[in-house]
């Protein structure tokens, strides 16, 4: 009997084998959009100064001597002692609804609020008081992926904004363990863009008394104009009484303008589908010099001498994935000719402080680029630091601003090979 | 993963405290074997993306893998395990530690215990564009029957219970901000193979 017991085992735990069951689990994170509309008389009443906040969802960066400003996303502006790197203090939280955007000239702090430009006196860092204020120049914006508008009856507007919040929400499903190419049908590029960022040192012409704002501002100072783009076109501002701005030109450029970044006597504007530049050498009314079209997504521009540095991102796009890096000859401004693309991972924002230059990767972290020998970029790569989230990075010489997913850091790059942290503003709780 | 790791630990203890104990003589053995991995999966049809349906496919996989080691007694073989393993979207080289134990003493033909723990890699895999595949732990332990005689090269035959591990990370759709797929294969591997 012993005999046959081990065959018969043998065939049951081989039968009990047959019904094996592969188990894959996918999770995902999605954006979910509510409609909410606001009343506009709301938004207008609640500009006030408050204690500081923390850090929950930092937008754009902006700089301007020992303050720093961090944009919080759609809620409004944290105000940031700098002057000592190592240390920066929190010193007030200004609360503008709607905002993503800043520029500040001397004392007085620009900001958009959903459909207006709102002035602010920033003399009193701790209690910055709203001084004038631009009524229904934007009429629509995006955060976040989600678009806004001014609601509108029978044609006249109705004074409320239509806006969505969004969640985030995490779903898990089985599925076959094989790649799902059927629902590429609703793919999508990465929509987080335009509403992430902060940037690198602009070179504005004009008085030093401006602040920096960077590659993925949609705002610049020059000279006594402030220049805002939108999705289709570009608003100048005159703030030749710095207190008092008034609504000056709309100069209608292409759709989807995502940055502005002055340099010289250029503007030079990224769109999702390529680069334009005008001439401003009139300030009042700039001109367009030519379009460098190039694949379909474009985040910021930065631009040294004769060179514009042109980061390219999808989400993985249909047609496949195209990250990269585009050195753009700029030397003819009315016909731009591209020198190099080099493949990067996942690039998001950059800086340049010549012959340096930053490159965020997004979740893959930053590199640091020497680019003196243009044919040659991805071969000067001095350093890469991968252990962090980087969306967008401020070149200040000497030191380094960077945001990403998990916080705000500062960097001593004195050494643009070896940099070493100064400080680290934490999120407070990372949504990515 | 835990598991999979002390038993990869355990198996590699056990080699170890047997080979000090073999009085017998030592000598090399190879066991190559070829087969495939056969299951089932059963998964949410059109995933979240409204009607939904459970559905069900079945999966059949190749596979080929080397065992090397020592003969350390009559019954007992000790060794590392180098695979190849290729799933529908995945190429994996699991690595293991092995043994393969003799527990019938038939002059013709034997049953054996065979079992495998060790980690796949993904080395020779290429992914679809957005895609990103890891590998992960794996164990193999199963039984199967050996003939031949003692002592000379011997033709097997083995049913084994598998079970991989894997991880993807998938291109976003829209909207979507984190895809990814965490991956078991669960598979029995019916093999043959030739030892000597």
């Amino acid at each position: 009997m012993k005999k046959y017991l081990l065959p018969i085992l043998f065939v049951l735990l081989a039968s009990s084998l047959w019904s094996c069951n592969d188990q894959c689990k996918e999770t995902r994170i999605t954006r979910r959009y509510t409609p909410v509309s606001i009343a506009l008389k709301e938004l207008r009443s609640s500009v006030k100064a408050e204690a500081p906040h923390e850090l929950i969802r930092p937008g754009k960066i902006y700089v301007k001597g020992n303050y720093l400003f961090i944009n919080e996303i759609k809620e409004g502006i944290h105000v940031i002692n700098n002057s000592d790197p190592a240390n920066p203090s929190f010193v007030s939280f200004i609360k503008i609804p709607g905002n993503g955007d800043m520029s500040v000239r001397d004392n007085i702090l620009y900001a958009d609020s959903y459909t207006d430009l709102v002035a602010l006196d920033l003399s009193d860092p701790v209690n910055p008081k709203e001084v004038s204020r631009v009524e229904n120049v934007f009429r629509n914006g995006q955060f976040d992926g989600a678009s806004w508008y001014l609601n509108q009856t029978n044609g006249v507007d109705n004074l409320t904004i239509q806006d969505y919040t969004i969640d985030y929400v995490t779903e898990t499903v089985t599925t076959s363990c094989e790649e799902d190419f059927t629902q590429y049908l609703y793919y999508s590029f990465y929509a987080d863009g335009g509403t992430k960022a902060l940037s690198s040192g602009s070179s504005s012409v004009s008085a030093a008394t401006n602040g920096q704002a960077g590659s993925m501002s949609r705002f610049a100072l020059y000279d006594q104009y402030l220049y805002t783009v939108g999705q289709g076109n570009l608003r100048l501002f005159n703030i030749a009484n710095p207190t008092k701005p008034t609504d000056f030109a709309t100069v209608n450029i292409g759709w989807n303008v995502e940055t502005i970044f002055p340099y010289q006597r250029k503007l030079f504007l990224g769109s999702t589908t390529g680069m334009f530049i005008y001439d401003n050498t009139d300030p009042a009314s700039p001109k367009q010099l030519s379009n460098f079209q190039h694949g379909r997504a474009c985040d910021p521009v930065v631009v040294h001498d004769d060179i514009a540095y042109v980061t390219l991102r999808t989400g993985t796009a249909c047609a496949g994935t195209e990250n990269q890096l585009d050195l753009v000859d700029v030397s003819n401004a009315s016909s731009p000719t591209l020198i190099k693309s080099y493949q990067m991972e996942n690039p998001h924002g950059l800086s340049i402080d010549f012959p340096t230059l930053y490159l965020c990767e997004g979740d893959k972290g930053l590199k640091v680029f020497d680019v003196t020998d243009k044919n040659n970029v991805d071969q000067h790569l001095l350093s890469f630091k991968k252990d962090m989230h980087a969306y967008d990075v401020i070149s200040l010489g000497k030191t380094l601003l960077l945001i990403g997913d998990d916080g705000f850091y500062q960097y001593d790059a004195s050494d643009p090979a070896n940099l070493r942290e100064l400080s680290k503003i934490p999120v407070k709780k990372a949504i990515q | 993963m835990k598991i999979l790791f002390s038993f990869f630990v355990a198996i590699l203890a056990i080699s170890t405290s047997l080979a000090q104990e073999g009085s017998f003589k030592k000598k090399f053995v190879n066991h190559t074997e070829f087969g495939g991995l056969f299951g089932r999966v059963k998964y949410v049809n059109n995933s979240g993306y409204g009607n939904d349906q459970n559905k069900v496919d079945s999966k059949a996989s190749l596979s080929i893998q080397t065992f090397n080691g020592i003969h350390l007694n009559q019954r007992l073989d000790v060794g590392v395990t180098l695979g190849f393993d290729w799933y529908k979207t995945a190429l994996l080289n699991p690595i293991a530690a092995g043994i393969r134990y003799d527990i019938t003493k038939g002059s013709k033909a034997r049953l054996f215990l065979t079992g495998d723990a060790g980690y796949g890699f993904n080395w020779l895999n290429q992914d679809s564009d957005g895609y990103k595949t890891k590998g992960g732990w794996m164990i193999n332990p199963g039984v199967g029957l050996r003939m031949g005689k003692i002592n000379s090269s011997t033709f097997t035959f083995s049913v084994t219970y598998k079970r991989q591990e894997a991880y993807a990370d998938k291109p976003l759709l829209y909207n979507q901000t984190v895809r990814y797929e965490d991956r078991v294969y669960n598979r029995v591997a019916a093999r043959i193979g030739i030892s000597f």
